[in-house]
């Protein structure tokens, strides 16, 4: 075994798309970790921070270094929760007594494929997936985390996935949170732009490493009816080639975003 | 009741986001301006390094901020020249006009300074009888529609050859025979050279106010530029008190970084340095120099150290171009006089946070903008910042305080965080069920009217995690 | 320079707006180390042949360069610029070095010196000398003293008559020797020119000749 990860789940990812959480957990197994949820982790705080809502964002970062404090490596399936630890906590907890506590636990937090490309130091994780797909650089994990090409690394050792390359991978989803909310007609028109940009690629799929913006373009692409459908990196990577077509196809239609309606 | 600026941007926003013909226009025009920009990267052998130095420049400038405008003021007066530091916009406006009238100007020829917009300083001196020309060309287009600049240094970007030309046909009295550009340019040259010849006054912005040299520097391509601070007898430089350098040979990697990021030029046609008047044996040049410096709230800002490096900008607009929310709804919908990521983090300083927090809150803070700046203000996290200042400074609204006070309250048990996830997926599934989707009762329908609803799993991970934990 | 009291009831927010600018400097802001110190060579290549690098820069900004061996040659050269332009007074910068060279060049035409005063506004072209040529941008640098500040930008056509010994490498170097010789003292005008004027004002499509001249033409001398 290679070591314990705990598990960081995004409560948009546990309440809304449980299947990003279950493959990060199928991948992480696969090669080799041991992996623990601590289960009484709710929120690292992000809503209230990027509203501008320092003062209930800070209870729940305080509480969040609790509840990680022992935690070896920390890993979780979305850059931009990454980003709020690594990159924000230090100074929403400036002046609080686990200060110390959150920058040790920052140094130790990993979004999921630079866990796998620079801690586990592993690009071939034994998967399968004969679909062409392509790559939407997610905001936070690209100019917070500076993930370029770990992903791409990831993606190009699948066996069978074909990767295209899309114009204007780096330009933003239009999701940003509550900016969807709060400036939807801005939102939905920066995704369709997006939509545009996929849809000239012809891929079968487009997966990134952050799934909240997958889920607003899933949403963009479900409208316009269009063929690609989002995906989550891992689970990509979570699909290992053992299982026959139509199980394959049936866990893909989980994994995929865009599942018939209850 | 009129209405609030963010109702009109919210209004403009939507128009704007759906105006197709506007997003092709525009992206026609940043895609010219990618491809040169790279072009422009590509003289420069260390952009990073480029980066790091004009970043170092502006914060010793701004550091030290009253001992070189100090330094600029004595080498300007000591030739001879005025330096007038003003306030606010209405003391800058009221000074060039009260010169004007005591000088009798009639014409004013104007070149391109967004600090002139951000006083009004046009509609001042139209006020008192004075006949301003925007001698800039894409200034010269918005001013003919009696609109602002749509971009700070392509100020008509929004418009195509064939809008001009009818522009131009309805507004200068003449008849207009092609749409070219080329052509088109030629018909301002010609009415504006009258302009230049007449006017008794040329007003400039500065780039940069060179403080050991004491010269204001303009960066230009057209030349109206020049000929504005040429011909006239009176010269009247209208800038901020942000825009000082300490050193002449600063302007080494200044000018090419302005250059490369604003246009993608290596560097501007005509870089031009003016200390005074026109000296004893010159052969032309204005008989008097005059230098406004405008405070108008740069002061405040400096005094805020999380944010004075936003004083640091040199008006390049490569943030505004890269922004994928201005490319979606334009410089107008903005409202103000500087819109994009700058426009959104300095506007709510110079203009007021209540009024204009909601700048800071139309974006998706992608962080674009602050990896193109060529002075590495780290623009979006100035924006989180602003988001900070105007909930601590109460202004926002208090259905959405109590909201987030909730929303605290659950994150902190996590038994309510549960049952509140549960009890959302239950809502929306009933609510699915009878059909209000896309309805007016539809809870999710600000999502819904632009995608299609979110699908909804049958259980959370947590729950399926312990359900897993107990099977084994 | 100390504030009269005749200033400071003219300008009273001169010295508000000092005393903010320092009480908000007291708070001085928090800097991060940068990785290493940056200077020059890394930022720009080093220009390795200036002569060749002005003619790329002059090709590429759309200015004509004309390399020539003597005065003779200049004198041709002009004369073959000046007889494409149509008939019209043509305003030439009062020195020694013109005077000879227009004279051999355009015996006939109409001439305003610089030392008559301002260029007239239908110039058909100025003539100047430059005080340095710069390869890193292909740029001419003058001044007041180059004829005056009309003189490179009113008329549609701007030669300039310069030698190959004015060249200098980069910008850093211009405006280094600039400051030392205290050039903006003597001169209330420079000016860095790279190209004729220009706009992309409308959809981004490069139109030349704005307002200044549509063609710079740089006759460059091998020695004076």
């Amino acid at each position: 075994m290679k070591g314990k990860v705990s598990l960081f789940v995004p409560c948009f990812v546990d309440q809304l798309l449980p299947q990003v959480a279950l493959d990060t957990v199928k991948v992480l197994r696969r090669i080799g970790y041991t992996v623990e949820f601590p289960e009484d982790q709710t929120c690292c705080g992000q809503p209230a921070f990027n509203t501008g809502y320092w003062d209930d964002a800070r209870p729940c970062a305080e509480r969040f270094v609790r509840v990680f404090r022992h935690a070896d490596v920390v890993v979780c399936p979305s850059g931009s929760c990454t980003t709020m630890v690594r990159t924000f906590y230090a100074d929403l907890l400036a002046a609080s007594s686990l200060r110390d506590d959150a920058i040790a636990l920052a140094s130790r937090t990993f979004e999921f494929s630079e866990f796998l490309v620079k801690v586990a130091a592993i690009t071939q994780v034994g998967a399968t997936f004969p679909h062409s797909v392509t790559y939407h650089a997610s905001c936070h994990g690209l100019r917070e985390l500076h993930i370029h090409d770990e992903p791409l690394q990831l993606l190009r050792q699948v066996k069978g996935l074909n990767l295209i390359e899309m114009t204007r991978s780096q330009e933003c989803c239009g999701f940003g949170g509550t900016f969807a909310a709060k400036f939807s007609d801005i939102s939905a028109a920066m995704g369709t732009s997006k939509a545009e940009s996929i849809a000239a690629t012809g891929a079968e799929f487009v997966t990134a490493t952050d799934p909240s913006c997958l889920m607003h373009l899933q949403g963009i692409l479900g409208k316009r009816n269009a063929s690609t459908r989002t995906i989550y990196l891992a689970s990509i990577l979570a699909q290992d080639g053992q299982t026959n077509a139509s199980q394959a196809r049936e866990s893909l239609a989980k994994k995929s975003f865009a599942e018939a309606q209850p | 009741m009129s209405a609030t600026a963010a109702q009109r941007f919210l209004q403009d926003a939507a128009v704007k986001s759906a105006d197709l013909m506007h997003r092709e226009v525009i992206r026609r025009g940043m895609d010219s301006y990618d491809a040169a920009h790279l072009k422009g990267r590509a003289r420069i052998k260390d952009w990073e390094a480029a980066r790091q130095r004009c970043q170092e420049i502006k914060r010793e400038a701004i550091n030290h901020l009253d001992r070189y405008l100090l330094q600029f003021e004595e080498k300007v007066a000591a030739r001879g020249g005025h330096v007038f530091w003003a306030a606010n916009s209405e003391e800058a406006c009221a000074y060039v006009k009260n010169l004007a009238t005591r000088l009798n100007v009639k014409t004013v020829v104007k070149s391109k300074s967004m600090v002139t917009e951000e006083i009004h300083l046009g509609t001042a001196l139209e006020k008192a009888g004075i006949k301003v020309w925007e001698t800039d060309f894409g200034e010269f287009i918005v001013q003919l529609r009696e609109e602002g600049p749509y971009h700070i240094v392509t100020p008509a970007m929004h418009l195509l050859r064939g809008q001009i030309a009818t522009l131009f046909q309805e507004k200068l009295g003449q008849k207009i025979e092609s749409d070219d550009p080329a052509y088109l340019m030629a018909v301002a040259r010609r009415v504006l050279r009258e302009a230049f010849f007449s006017a008794e006054m040329g007003i400039s912005g500065a780039n940069f106010l060179v403080a050991d040299a004491g010269v204001i520097a303009i960066s230009t391509n057209e030349g109206n530029g020049r000929l504005c601070t040429s011909i006239p007898r009176i010269h009247v430089v209208v800038t901020g008190i942000e825009k000082v350098i300490p050193r002449l040979e600063d302007l080494a990697v200044l000018w090419p970084v302005l250059a490369t990021s604003g246009t993608g030029q290596g560097i501007t046609t005509y870089g031009t340095l003016i200390g005074g008047a026109r000296q004893s044996g010159e052969a032309d040049g204005p008989e008097e120099f005059h230098v406004v410096l405008v405070d108008n709230g740069r002061s405040q800002l400096l005094a805020d150290p999380e944010q004075r490096e936003v004083l640091h900008c040199i008006r390049c607009g490569a943030c505004l171009n890269i922004c994928p929310v201005f490319r979606h709804v334009g410089g107008h919908t903005y409202g103000t006089t500087y819109p994009g990521p700058i426009g959104s983090v300095l506007t709510p300083h110079l203009n007021g946070i209540k009024e204009f927090k909601h700048l800071s809150y139309a974006s998706s803070l992608c962080g674009a903008c602050t990896s193109v700046c060529p002075v590495k203000i780290d623009l979006h996290h100035h924006l989180l910042q602003n988001r900070r200042n105007a909930t601590e400074a109460g202004a926002t609204k208090a259905s959405e305080r109590l909201m987030f006070r909730a929303w605290r309250h659950a994150m902190l048990h996590p038994r309510i965080y549960a049952l509140g996830g549960w009890s959302m997926r239950k809502a929306l599934r009933i609510a699915y069920g009878l059909g209000l989707q896309g309805s007016i009762l539809d809870p999710m329908r600000v999502w819904n009217r632009y995608r299609s609803p979110v699908p909804l799993p049958a259980e959370s991970f947590r729950a399926r995690w312990r359900r897993d934990r107990a099977a084994n | 320079m100390p504030q009269t009291d005749r200033a400071q009831s003219e300008n009273p927010s001169r010295e508000q707006i000092l005393q903010r600018i320092r009480a908000g400097l007291r708070t001085p802001v928090k800097v991060e180390e940068p990785a290493a110190t940056t200077s020059d060579r890394m930022i720009f290549e080093p220009i390795q042949n200036p002569l060749e690098r002005f003619q790329q820069e002059c090709i590429a900004n759309l200015m004509e360069c004309a390399l020539t061996a003597d005065s003779t040659a200049s004198a041709r050269h002009l004369a073959d610029v000046l007889q494409s332009l149509p008939e019209g007074e043509i305003f030439v910068q009062d020195d020694p070095s013109l005077r000879r060279v227009v004279e051999l060049a355009a015996p006939g035409r109409a001439i305003r010196w610089s030392s008559q005063g301002a260029p007239s506004e239908a110039s058909q072209a100025t003539v100047t000398l430059a005080e340095a040529l710069i390869a890193q941008t292909g740029s001419i640098l003058v001044t007041a003293s180059c004829g005056g500040r009309g003189a490179s930008v009113i008329a549609p056509c701007h030669i300039v008559y310069a030698t190959i010994p004015q060249l200098v490498p980069d910008l850093a170097t211009a405006l280094g020797r600039a400051s030392r010789e205290q050039t903006l003292d003597h001169n209330s005008f420079a000016c860095v020119i790279s190209g004729s004027s220009r706009t992309a004002d409308i959809e981004k499509i490069l139109v030349q000749g704005a307002h200044g001249p549509r063609r710079l033409v740089v006759i460059l001398q091998t020695e004076r």
